[in-house]
């Protein structure tokens, strides 16, 4: 495990050394096809890595970590998708086009309709359809698209509207749809966990770096006290979350136990931010640094993927029924 | 999991099954808790579950920390008492005596542990809290003796220790630390004086020490004299990640109460309370999580300085927001005073709780000392100008 995390890891940071490395989408995507990465999930025996949620858990926590831009994160839920639905005839096909970098894309909805929040779109080959009896993927022509300009430039998010379903190739039907969304969920709830845990990490060190070049009163901003302790509170978060992330990630999840695992990251990442902008203070609020990239980033986290009430009020519920199921 | 570590945790939950008591909520007097807590380290000690983490050679020692672990989640499931009175001597005088005693004082002191005898420590002072080594408390050498006169205070459970580990200022020349020693104390010395702490919930979990020209053998010095900030690191270092491990898994079973609370007040569909108890739950797992991982590194010798910190720090803000929680739930039901339970942080008496969370917020290094820690040591942010007395003279 520690042998496969160190191989992953060296080579994200050998490409996206940070941020500014992973800049340019089409640079970026062009960079990660050839990495390997869109094989890490799948298994052996359909020709990909095998490496499961832990291997494309530490790839979502680089992904953060370098703000790498454009549909990566879709990409997965659509390979998973092929991975895990019913075999079809063109379906060998898609996925190895998939694999090699081919856009094809899908919603980071939760709980909504599949056709809003979809990446990249506009470069897709193929949308993925989520609905709850049938996924299917549909050609991206037989689908009118809407940008959708975010805040967060590192993502282009388009609503879908499908006008033409005749060409659609469908991935999984009925009892074996339920599966899959379930499964597609917990997916996309651990790659929005570990984009956030890389992104407040990253934000982490952006901040400690100015306080720690910065200076007022003739001393460095982070000899006061009163600056230590709210970062240190940071630390303390981001490595709760690390803790809980790792944990989560080496077992086999529920759609709940991801959600659970996303909100708790996404909720530390944007306390990060929060507080970063803050202790950057006036240059933080300028785009001269690149600290509002992941402030950003960070909110846009939040509300993908099912938003911090969502996820409460379900983990709240679950333990409502522990609660009674123990008395 | 090995067969051998399954074998191991179904004999002490059968043990529990048949042995942890389950009325030691009800004690209904300080002193009454106390009693259970001896009767409890006794069954322990008998059944050799009460120091896994002494060396083999003593009875239900030489366990190793995965087994310790066994042991404490096995007693957080079985809602058995946490050992509380005789922690201090099972760890930290252990730990003392262990490394830095002599021969002679390990053979006098460490087997009367295992026979019930008690020790309290005696380190803070009223103006040594985060700054320990600012204690004043002051031993003079006489003869084969020390005289000691000084004020220890927040000693747990002084009132019913036999010993005490105690520091003291030996010499003012040089450095702070360097004129410190470190002395065990009989508690029943004349010129000792305790008196209980009465803490805002009601208990008398602490205590202030009171000592008057006591005289304390020379033999019964641990270390060199003026060596004794050295040996109180090994007191300080003793424990943590096994109890942290303990108190997250208790939390976590004890938000049962908090669902109850919720559900006695017909609140059971009220979304916005629904999402706040999500909210915690989900904090409590990633804290668990957090404590096990902290448990692995130290099993595998990779703990880092500063990772104690974020353990303790982690846990001590969520125990208050679980007491926060229940107090905002518990509405103005929660105002009315209720008899408190001796020895149990997450007991549903929410104000009691909640007052309960602070021994976690401030002993044992306070979060503020946790957050220069983890902002010094592990994230490198300069220390403040070391003395502030001297940079105003300047």
């Amino acid at each position: 495990m520690s042998e496969m995390r160190q191989t992953l890891e060296d080579s994200a940071r050998k490409v996206f050394p940070n941020w500014e490395a992973a800049r340019d989408a089409s640079d970026a995507w062009a960079q990660v096809a050839p990495l390997g990465w869109f094989m890490t999930g799948v298994p052996e025996k359909m020709g990909g890595l095998g490496l499961g949620d832990e291997g494309l858990a530490i790839i979502f926590a680089e992904l953060g970590r370098a703000l790498v831009p454009g549909s990566v994160l879709s990409q997965f839920l659509v390979i998973e998708a092929l991975v895990a639905g019913t075999p079809f005839e063109e379906r060998d096909d898609l996925l190895e086009r998939a694999i090699g970098g081919e856009v094809m894309t899908a919603s980071l909805a939760i709980g909504g309709p599949s056709s809003e929040a979809v990446m990249d779109a506009d470069k897709a080959s193929h949308i993925l359809l989520r609905r709850e009896d049938e996924v299917a993927l549909i050609p991206q022509d037989g689908a009118r698209l809407i940008a959708r300009e975010t805040w967060d430039v590192s993502r282009r998010l388009f609503d879908v509207a499908v006008v033409d379903e005749a060409h659609r190739y469908v991935v999984a039907r009925g009892q074996k749809a339920a599966q899959l969304n379930n499964r597609l969920d917990t997916l996309l709830c651990i790659a929005l966990a570990g984009d956030a845990l890389g992104g407040a990490r990253a934000a982490l060190g952006l901040t400690l770096d100015h306080l720690k070049g910065r200076s007022q009163f003739e001393r460095p901003l982070a000899m006061f006290q009163a600056l230590k302790h709210r970062v240190a509170d940071l630390k303390m978060k981001i490595d709760t979350a690390d803790a809980f992330y790792t944990d989560r990630t080496s077992q086999s999840l529920t759609a709940l136990e991801a959600g659970e695992l996303k909100n708790f990251c996404c909720a530390v990442y944007r306390d990060t931010v929060e507080d970063a902008i803050q202790l950057h203070g006036g240059v933080g609020l300028t785009t001269e640094y690149a600290i509002h990239r992941f402030f950003k980033r960070a909110f846009l986290n939040c509300a993908l993927g099912g938003d911090a009430d969502y996820w409460n009020e379900r983990a709240g519920r679950a333990a409502m029924a522990e609660s009674q199921a123990k008395a | 999991m090995s067969t051998d570590l399954q074998d191991f945790r179904a004999e002490i939950r059968q043990w529990l099954d048949r042995e942890a008591p389950t009325d030691w909520r009800s004690a209904a007097t300080h002193d009454a808790f106390v009693e259970s807590q001896r009767a409890w380290f006794r069954k322990l000690v008998a059944a050799g579950y009460a120091v896994p983490h002494w060396p083999e050679r003593w009875p239900g020692g030489g366990r190793t920390l995965l087994e310790q672990k066994i042991i404490y989640e096995e007693l957080s499931r079985a809602d058995a008492p946490r050992l509380l009175l005789p922690f201090v001597s099972t760890y930290h005088a252990y730990a003392t005596i262990g490394e830095c005693g002599t021969q002679e004082q390990q053979e006098r002191y460490l087997p009367a542990i295992l026979d019930g005898e008690t020790w309290c420590q005696g380190f803070s002072e009223p103006n040594a809290g985060s700054d320990l080594a600012a204690i004043r408390t002051k031993a003079v050498r006489d003869g084969d003796h020390y005289v000691v006169t000084g004020q220890k205070i927040w000693s747990t459970m002084a009132q019913y220790a036999d010993m005490c580990l105690l520091l003291v200022r030996t010499s003012n020349e040089g450095a702070k630390q360097a004129g410190m020693t470190y002395l065990l104390m009989d508690m029943d010395s004349p010129g000792v004086t305790v008196r209980p702490i009465h803490q805002i919930q009601g208990d008398e979990e602490f205590a202030e020490i009171f000592l008057d020209e006591v005289r304390v053998p020379v033999g019964q010095r641990v270390g060199a004299e003026g060596a004794g900030w050295v040996v109180a690191q090994a007191t300080l270092a003793s424990e943590r990640g096994l109890t942290l491990m303990e108190l997250s898994y208790r939390m976590r079973g004890a938000l049962t109460r908090i669902a109850r609370q919720l559900m006695e007040a017909g609140r059971a569909d009220d979304r916005g309370a629904l999402r706040d108890l999500g909210a915690l739950k989900i904090r409590i797992d990633a804290v668990c999580a957090l404590a096990d991982q902290f448990l692995r590194k130290r099993m595998d010798d990779e703990e880092q300085i500063g990772d104690a910190s974020i353990v303790k720090l982690a846990y001590a803000r969520c125990l208050r927001a679980y007491a926060d929680l229940g107090v905002r739930f518990a509405g103005l039901d929660g105002q009315f005073h209720a008899p408190i339970t001796f020895g149990d942080l997450n007991s549903g008496n929410w104000m009691a709780d909640f007052m309960n969370s602070y021994a976690w917020t401030i002993a044992g290094g306070s979060d503020e000392v946790q957050r220069n820690i983890i902002a010094e040591r592990m994230l490198d942010m300069p220390r403040e100008p070391k003395s502030w007395t001297a940079e105003v003279a300047a």
